[in-house]
This record gives C-alpha cells, sequence and structure tokens, in this order.
C-alpha cells in the first residue's frame, strides 16, 4: 500500500524570492495490484509526483507511507552510471539491492538484449538501449510497485510488446504507477487515473472520462 | 524486553544495509575514477610526485638542504601531502551531491552515503601516494624514520578528520549557492599560507601562535606530524583536547548541513 496524503512541493523562484508550487495539496491510494495512471500536460508535475514516491525528493509538507518496496523511477535518465559499463551497472545494482549478480545478468541480457554492448560504457548507449537496460534491471530486482516515467512510450515496438508482457500479464500482482501520454495503454491496462493540472489532482475511475479532461486541459 | 529485541534487530538491520550500500558504492567509485583500463589506480602515486619531486628539487638547489636547521625534504613533503588531500577532499565535494544525483533514485542511498565514499578514496588514494613516498624518500635517504610514530600518525589523523569535517561542510554550501563554490577557490588559497605548511609554531610572535592555534586546527597537526618526525629538533606547540572539541563542532554543523541539504536539490 502506498499513501499519499496532503502532498505539497514546492521550489524556490530562480530569480528572487518567493516559490513555485510545483504539487499542491495531492492525496490518493494505491492498492497492492493496482494500476495507476497518472495524467496532464508536460509541466502539470507527474514526474515529480513520481519522483516524491520514489523517496528521491522530500515533500514540502504533507505525508507518503510506503508499505511495500517501490522501485527507482524508471524513465530516460537517472539510475545508471554513464562512465560505466552495462556489466558495472549491473553489478552495481545488484550489490545495492543485494541480488545475486549472475542470475540478474542472464535475466537483463536475456531482456534487454544488448548483447557485447554490456562491456561498453552507458554514456555510449542510445537512448532506447539505456531505456532498455534500466527497465531490465528494475524488473529483474523484483519491486512490489514500480514507478513509471513516459518510457514505455519509448522503444520499438517489439521492446513495448515484451515490456507490456511483462509488467501486466506476468506480474498482474505487482502495483504500477504509470506516467504517460499514450491512451491505448492507459485504457487497457490501469484501472483508475489520476489527473494533473498545475500541480492539482483528481482522481477519476472513469478511464474514458480521465483521458478526454485530459486532453481538453 | 521484546521491544528492546526488536529495536536491536532495527538497528542490527541499519548496520547491514548501511554496510552493504556503501559496499556497493566504493567499488562502482573505484570503477569510475581509476577505470579498468590504463595507469588506473597508479595515478594515485604518480600524480603527487609529479609535482612533488621538480618543486622539491629547484627549492634544494636554491635553499640547501636545511631549514632553520630542519631536513628541507621531510620538512616541505609532510606538509605537502596533507595539504594535498585537503584540497582533493573539499574540491570534489563541491557540486558532489547533485553531481550523483543519478544514485539519489536508488532511495536506500543518501546523499551522506555518497559523499562518504567520496571520501574514503580520497583518503585511502592519500594516506596510500603518503606511504609511497615516504618509503620511496627513505629508500633513496632523502628521509629519516620518524622519531616518534605515534605522534606523527596522531597528527596524519586529526589532518583526515580536519578535511573530512571542511568537505562537509563544502559539499553542502556548494548546493546551497553558486557562490561559494568560486569563494571556495580563494579561501583554499588563502588556506594554503595559513594552514601551518610553511612554518612551525616557534618561529612565530607569541601573538600571533596564539592566533594561529586558536583558529587553525591544521596549525596543531602539523605541529604534530613534525614533532614525530623531527622529535627533539624543535619545542611543538599543540593541544589534542582543544583541537578534537574544534572538529567535533565543525563535524557537527556539516552533519546538520548534510540533513537537509535534499531540500536544495533539483534533481533531473
Amino acid at each position: 500500500m502506498i499513501t499519499v496524503d496532503s502532498l505539497v512541493k514546492d521550489y524556490p523562484v530562480e530569480a528572487g524570492y518567493g516559490f513555485h508550487r510545483v504539487i499542491s495539496n495531492v492525496s490518493f491510494t494505491v492498492a497492492p495490484g493496482e494500476k495507476l495512471a497518472i495524467l496532464g500536460r508536460n509541466g502539470a508535475g507527474k514526474s515529480t509526483l513520481i519522483r516524491l514516491i520514489a523517496g528521491i525528493e522530500r515533500p514540502t509538507s504533507g505525508v507518503i507511507e510506503r508499505t511495500m518496496s517501490v522501485s527507482w523511477p524508471i524513465g530516460f535518465s537517472g539510475g545508471l552510471g554513464g562512465r560505466m559499463s552495462g556489466n558495472d551497472n549491473i553489478r552495481f545494482i545488484c550489490r545495492l539491492y543485494d541480488k545475486p549478480f549472475e542470475l540478474v545478468r542472464a535475466y537483463v541480457d536475456d531482456y534487454a538484449q544488448l548483447g557485447k554492448f554490456l562491456s561498453d560504457p552507458v554514456r555510449t548507449y542510445s537512448t532506447g538501449m539505456r531505456a532498455r537496460l534500466n527497465f531490465a534491471l528494475s524488473l529483474a530486482i523484483d519491486f512490489d510497485c514500480y514507478l513509471i516515467d513516459e518510457i514505455i512510450a519509448a522503444g520499438d515496438t517489439r521492446f513495448q510488446r515484451r515490456s507490456y508482457e511483462e509488467l501486466f500479464e506476468r506480474r498482474a500482482d505487482r502495483s504500477l504507477i504509470l506516467a504517460s501520454h499514450v491512451p491505448d495503454i492507459v485504457k487497457s491496462y490501469c484501472s483508475r487515473a489520476l489527473v494533473m493540472h498545475h500541480g492539482r489532482a483528481k482522481l477519476f475511475e472513469d478511464l474514458d472520462l480521465a483521458i478526454a479532461i485530459s486532453n481538453d486541459l | 524486553m521484546k521491544r528492546q529485541a526488536s529495536a536491536i534487530r532495527v538497528f542490527v538491520r541499519g548496520i547491514r544495509t548501511q554496510k552493504r550500500v556503501l559496499g556497493a558504492l566504493i567499488m562502482r567509485d573505484v570503477i569510475t575514477r581509476w577505470g579498468r583500463r590504463n595507469l588506473g589506480f597508479a595515478w594515485v602515486f604518480v600524480e603527487p610526485l609529479s609535482f612533488a619531486v621538480p618543486v622539491l628539487l629547484i627549492w634544494r638547489a636554491m635553499r640547501g638542504d636545511l631549514e632553520h636547521g630542519l631536513p628541507l625534504t621531510a620538512f616541505l613533503w609532510s606538509g605537502y601531502l596533507p595539504i594535498l588531500l585537503f584540497r582533493h577532499a573539499t574540491n570534489s565535494s563541491i557540486g558532489l551531491i547533485r553531481g550523483s544525483s543519478g544514485l539519489l533514485y536508488h532511495h536506500c542511498v543518501t546523499p551522506l552515503d555518497a559523499f562518504t565514499s567520496n571520501f574514503i578514496l580520497d583518503l585511502v588514494g592519500s594516506w596510500a601516494a603518503m606511504a609511497f613516498s615516504f618509503a620511496l624518500f627513505y629508500l633513496f635517504g632523502a628521509m629519516d624514520l620518524p622519531e616518534n610514530l605515534g605522534l606523527f600518525l596522531g597528527g596524519i589523523g586529526i589532518m583526515a578528520w580536519w578535511a573530512l569535517s571542511m568537505a562537509l561542510i563544502v559539499a553542502c554550501l556548494s548546493e546551497r549557492s553558486e557562490a561559494f563554490a568560486h569563494i571556495w577557490q580563494t579561501i583554499s588559497y588563502i588556506y594554503f599560507i595559513v594552514c601551518g605548511f610553511f612554518f612551525l609554531c616557534v618561529w612565530l610572535p607569541d601573538k600571533l601562535r596564539d592566533l594561529a592555534l586558536a583558529t587553525m586546527p591544521s596549525v596543531h597537526a602539523y605541529e604534530m606530524i613534525r614533532a614525530g618526525l623531527f622529535g627533539s629538533k624543535f619545542r611543538p606547540y599543540y593541544d589534542v583536547g582543544y583541537v578534537s572539541f574544534y572538529l567535533a563542532i565543525v563535524t557537527v554543523i556539516g552533519l546538520w548541513l548534510m540533513r537537509d541539504v535534499r531540500e536544495h536539490l533539483e534533481i533531473d
């Protein structure tokens, strides 16, 4: 269970005094196995909300309670070291999360299909390759709840199909918080949607309505 | 009783996690810093020597091999190495936490963990270079063995603590203010002059000596290092109690700043 209660996040304004409210009094819960979509335009606060749930940033006020293990936000950046090879990254994540290297490596190798690129520095990877490595690693670590920031919309169709299979079919019992622009994914897999606008959020059970509203914002 | 037992269990688990996280970070830093190819770790030894050997030779040619009756090489080298640690540790702390924001994606990693692992590497590198170069100079007859090894190592230890506590503060303040990162370069040049590298307390007038000992922990440490090396050849001034108290306060300030450093981070 993840419980978010009256969450507020402010950032200081770059010039002068004052602050900019990015998340404004947001509350919701995510039960085990639940798939929650976060909808909204760019800059609505989706990524910030995901970083707060992940515990990367601290809320200005409000509470986030986690009683299940939560993945790091799986997106285009973050979580990987660019100067290290793919293998060294896997080794680091295994040490950090206390998992056996050989098993995780075999899984990542099979899933991300990076082959010999695994011994090259990650900074030489394409965005798609990086996304695949990042995603495969988080699947190998096996969290109760996955935080996904747009990433499934990336990559080729083959990678997308495999991602759906892994996340929504083989791990139906896991929770998922998914920030996405793609209505199809949201409609077929999520049970509720949080629509965000200027830092405020409203929860919808009716996904069609949520998508329609987020398109009109 | 039961509650006590579970508190102990939580504590033990915390220690284990901490150990695992630090171990993972250190292995990661070793790879990113020294790499798996070319000279790698050997740079730790080569870098300080490449600066020191020419400087020492020039100084020797100009001034002869005694400074105020003390062996010149040992005097300068024992002064230079601690400065190197101080500069490495504080400079590598500037923007360190922002730079390791990728690590903070894993919520078991705290900013303090990222800092600690970086400092441990600086410290190991510095001490390895020190041991290696002292051994080298001893073999070539440029230095004698320390007369009082305990005092010498005590001074080295206080230097490390001083570098640690200042690096903590630099790491936190550089995240809060851009200006600080620039000003720190100026401060570290001034530090070069006042830290005690070039002087012994006995050479100073009374008032200046009191001021130096009251404000600069490194002056105490240098006195201990040199008293350890040269023993009875001069009268050392140091107060371990005072300097420990001073450094404890600086460390607490650093940790206190580190506690809410996340508030000042914007991670992309």
